[in-house]
């Protein structure tokens, strides 16, 4: 079956996460994603951890390069006007144009929507930073660990008793792509039926205020601030984390959760029935919530001389919610992700052989597929100017001569 | 702004989903899709969960239920009734999308799965939102919030190292997933335009959990990191440097880490410092030029750690982030709601809109998560009470108040 967005143009600005995280959606079902990136200034993720002795320099990013499959890259100098020029006549060549500079910087550049919508009249454009394109603070320049803060979320991970932490991985930077995915197929959708294109600007710190949307109602309708509770939960006990036996010297855990009293009384019986659990009081929630460090220590007792892969499958077996915690390196022996082949691998030239995601979707009937790793910074330039926009062999050698090419 | 009629205009959701998959019917909803949640008689398990608006506990006074089904309307339905299943028949023969949160296997069993639903709309797309996805190992496996996170690598590396692993405290997988599901969709409408049949989306809440660590998975075959607690910290190069500062009256987000993009920030704070008389000699003789987070040693890290955090301790959350947006130092305040709300830059973007609840009054939302010409993304109404809607849908199906009344006496609707 043809690749859904097969012969599909997305011309891609700015770099870091959460823009490039947002069109793999589109390159890994078949659309074409041109970067635009500068020798000068590279994208953030190619020299976050680059030291003199980064093997491949720009090349070398194992971040960039697990983010970025499936893409070419271009390099253009768009300090010099023939470089703005020829980024002008991709984007509006192009079926969708994604940006995340700084808010202002395309327009300098002449490549806002303003701009190229009077050459392109159905041009779908989105733009994403961290406070929108408008406003007091629209130029506040943040990393997604800022957005995490100004959203809310760093203040309901953690514990009660100490100061908020994560959640790891700057969220902004994860839940923003996948709203701009959102946006750029609706848009799609809409222009295919009406003809109309669109602007788009995406604040990545209301989008993540919007998920948030029952802690703000709390505090709105009930003045209320929920604020960060362990793994504890409003509604289930117990509901935690629960140390396990070593493995490799490395700490295991178990998550339970224990939704309802139905719930409770399974877990009783995958205990075998220890007399703590048949107290009456415990039979209830409210009851389970008056006693919940006692119920955390005895379940820690019982957790404590298992191994995590045990403790789930035991409580699994007996209809509970339980699951092992698995690092980073577990994801790769995941029967369930192996399963949906959720990692997929490339060959790259400085990186070697490396696995990539995939998203979360499976389709009955379409298949995301990996079949090119990241680019080399500028390694489509040739490619892309001569069969996108005809430019010949010589004049290419010109630019390239000229320092338009970098 | 007036709002437009929204890019999923004329598209017909039945929302069939549970807590998980809430988040993606209110964003197909604020898209323009016509979304109708279908709950039994006696509503969702969410209308029965606090907090309740005003303390008053009421099917209509969730705020979990209020916060995120808007721009839904809302009907019940006895889908276990064999005439329940006949109208629901009826109504997906029109939809264009059913949304759902079953365990697998849960529909086919009751005679709603996905090559029934198929064989009755060749048009149709049913997204599935589970924790682990249809199928596999796992498929059959209890998950929730807490657990879907715990086998993401996520929460193995969120919390302090003297703790357990900790989640953040509202359940994010629920929202990422609900997105993913939400991108789903949009992908199997795009491709229906082209082959004419609807497809089966299966979305697995802890594969979407995942991406969130930005990378970190796929790059354990190259850096052979597992992840590991360190609190308000992070790992970067050589060394464990702080992201979450105590100051005056809270907290703020400020990383030494970044790479050269980081570096202006730096040199501006240090001038800040300065003008307040806490910059030391040594901290004002770095050379920027050649700083690199990367090649910092611990040593360097503390020292920084030492100066800046005595500074922040000075002041409060609001003057930081004024001065951090005039002077463009990369420093943010770990907000609550009331900060959200007092902020002047959300003021300014008519971000929060106020919701009139029939019955029970106005409440200030979230608005819409994107901002467009003719705001194609707005809220469109207030999450349904219970069974508000059936009459009207029903009658759009051609049934007649006397048919409505006598599926309501029957306990169908």
């Amino acid at each position: 079956m043809t690749p859904l967005f097969e012969g599909m143009r997305i011309l891609e600005f700015g770099g870091g996460a959460a823009g490039p995280i947002a069109t793999r959606y589109f390159a890994d079902h078949g659309a074409t994603v041109i970067r635009v990136e500068s020798r000068r200034r590279p994208d953030f993720l190619r020299i976050l951890r680059l030291t003199p002795t980064t093997p491949g320099g720009v090349d070398g990013s194992a971040h960039f390069a697990v983010l970025n499959p499936n893409k070419l890259s271009i390099a253009l100098d768009l300090s010099r006007p023939e470089g703005v020029a020829l980024a002008r006549r991709l984007a509006i060549a192009a079926d969708a144009v994604a940006e995340n500079f700084a808010p202002g910087a395309m327009a300098r550049w002449g490549l806002d929507y303003e701009s190229l919508v009077r050459e392109r009249p159905d041009l779908v454009m989105i733009s994403t930073c961290l406070n929108g394109q408008t406003g007091p603070d629209r130029a506040y320049p943040g990393f997604g660990g800022q957005g995490s803060a100004l959203a809310g979320f760093n203040h309901l991970t953690g514990w009660p008793d100490r100061e908020p932490v994560g959640p790891f991985g700057t969220i902004t930077d994860s839940l923003s792509p996948r709203f701009a995915a959102l946006l750029l197929a609706a848009a799609l959708l809409h222009r295919r039926r009406t003809g109309a294109g669109q602007h788009i600007d995406l604040a990545q710190v209301e989008a993540g205020i919007v998920c948030l949307s029952e802690s703000l109602l709390t505090y709105t309708a009930n003045g209320e601030i929920l604020t960060r509770m362990g793994n504890r939960s409003r509604h289930a006990v117990p509901h935690g984390v629960f140390r396990c036996a070593d493995e490799d010297g490395r700490d295991r855990w178990a998550a339970i959760a224990v939704h309802d009293d139905e719930d409770w009384r399974r877990l009783a019986g995958a205990l075998g029935r220890p007399a703590w659990t048949l107290e009456p009081v415990l039979a209830t929630v409210d009851g389970r919530r008056r006693h919940e460090d006692e119920i955390e220590a005895r379940l820690t007792e019982w957790t404590a001389t298992r191994t995590a892969a045990d403790v789930a499958a035991h409580l699994q077996a007996a209809g509970l919610d339980a699951a092992p915690v698995e690092d980073f390196g577990d994801l790769h022996d995941d029967p369930q992700l192996a399963h949906r082949r959720h990692f997929r691998t490339v060959e790259h030239d400085v990186l070697g052989t490396h696995p990539v995601e995939t998203h979360a979707i499976r389709f009955s009937a379409m298949e995301p597929r990996i079949e090119r790793p990241a680019p080399r910074l500028g390694a489509d330039t040739d490619v892309v100017l001569r069969e996108l926009l005809g430019i010949e062999a010589a004049e290419l050698d010109r630019l390239r001569a000229a320092g338009v090419l970098e | 702004m007036t709002q437009s009629d929204g890019d999923l205009s004329g598209i017909r959701v039945l929302d069939l989903a549970a807590e998980p998959g809430f988040f993606a019917g209110k964003v197909l909803g604020d898209l323009g899709a016509d979304v109708v949640k279908v709950e039994p008689p006696e509503g969702d398990r969410a209308r029965r969960r606090g907090p309740f608006w005003g303390g008053v506990v009421d099917a209509e006074r969730s705020l979990l239920w209020l916060a995120l089904n808007t721009s839904k309307r809302g009907m019940t339905l006895a889908l276990d009734r064999p005439r329940g299943r006949e109208l629901f028949f009826a109504l997906a023969e029109r939809a264009d999308v059913v949304l759902e949160t079953e365990p697998p296997g849960s529909l086919a069993a009751r005679g709603l799965g996905w090559e029934t639903l198929h064989a009755r709309n060749r048009h149709l797309i049913l997204c599935s939102i589970t924790p682990f996805g249809q199928t596999g190992p796992r498929a059959a496996w209890r998950g929730s919030d807490l657990t879907v996170v715990a086998t993401s690598g996520n929460l193995y590396a969120t919390g302090d190292p003297d703790r357990a692993p900790v989640r953040c405290s509202l359940p994010v997988s629920y929202y990422h997933g609900g997105l993913e599901a939400a991108v789903g969709v949009l992908f199997a409408l795009l491709a229906r335009d082209q082959s004419g049949e609807g497809q089966h989306v299966d979305v697995s809440l802890q594969a979407a959990m995942v991406m969130p660590s930005i990378g970190t998975a796929a790059m354990f075959r190259m850096t052979g990191q597992r992840g590991s607690r360190v609190g308000a910290f992070m790992h970067a190069g050589r060394t464990i440097q702080r992201e979450i500062w105590p100051c005056r009256d809270g907290f703020v987000s400020f990383a030494l880490r970044g790479g050269p993009a980081r570096v202006p920030g730096l040199i501006a704070m240090v001038a800040y410092m300065d003008e307040h008389g806490m910059a030391s000699a040594r901290l004002k003789a770095i050379d920027w030029k050649s700083y690199n987070h990367n090649l910092l040693t611990q040593e360097d890290v503390d020292f920084l750690t030492r100066e800046f955090g005595a500074f922040f301790a000075t002041k409060t959350t609001a003057e930081l982030y004024r001065a951090a947006c005039e002077r463009s130092l990369m420093l943010a305040p770990v907000n609550t709601p009331r900060e959200i709300t007092g902020s002047p830059q959300l003021a300014a973007r008519g971000f929060f809109v106020d919701v009139e609840n029939p019955g029970r009054g106005t409440l200030r939302y979230p608005g819409a998560f994107a901002v467009t010409h003719g705001a194609r993304v707005a809220i469109r109404r207030p999450a349904p009470r219970l069974g508000e809607h059936t009459a009207e849908v029903l009658h759009a199906h051609g049934l007649a108040a006397a048919d409505v009344e006598r599926l309501r006496a029957e306990g169908v609707v």
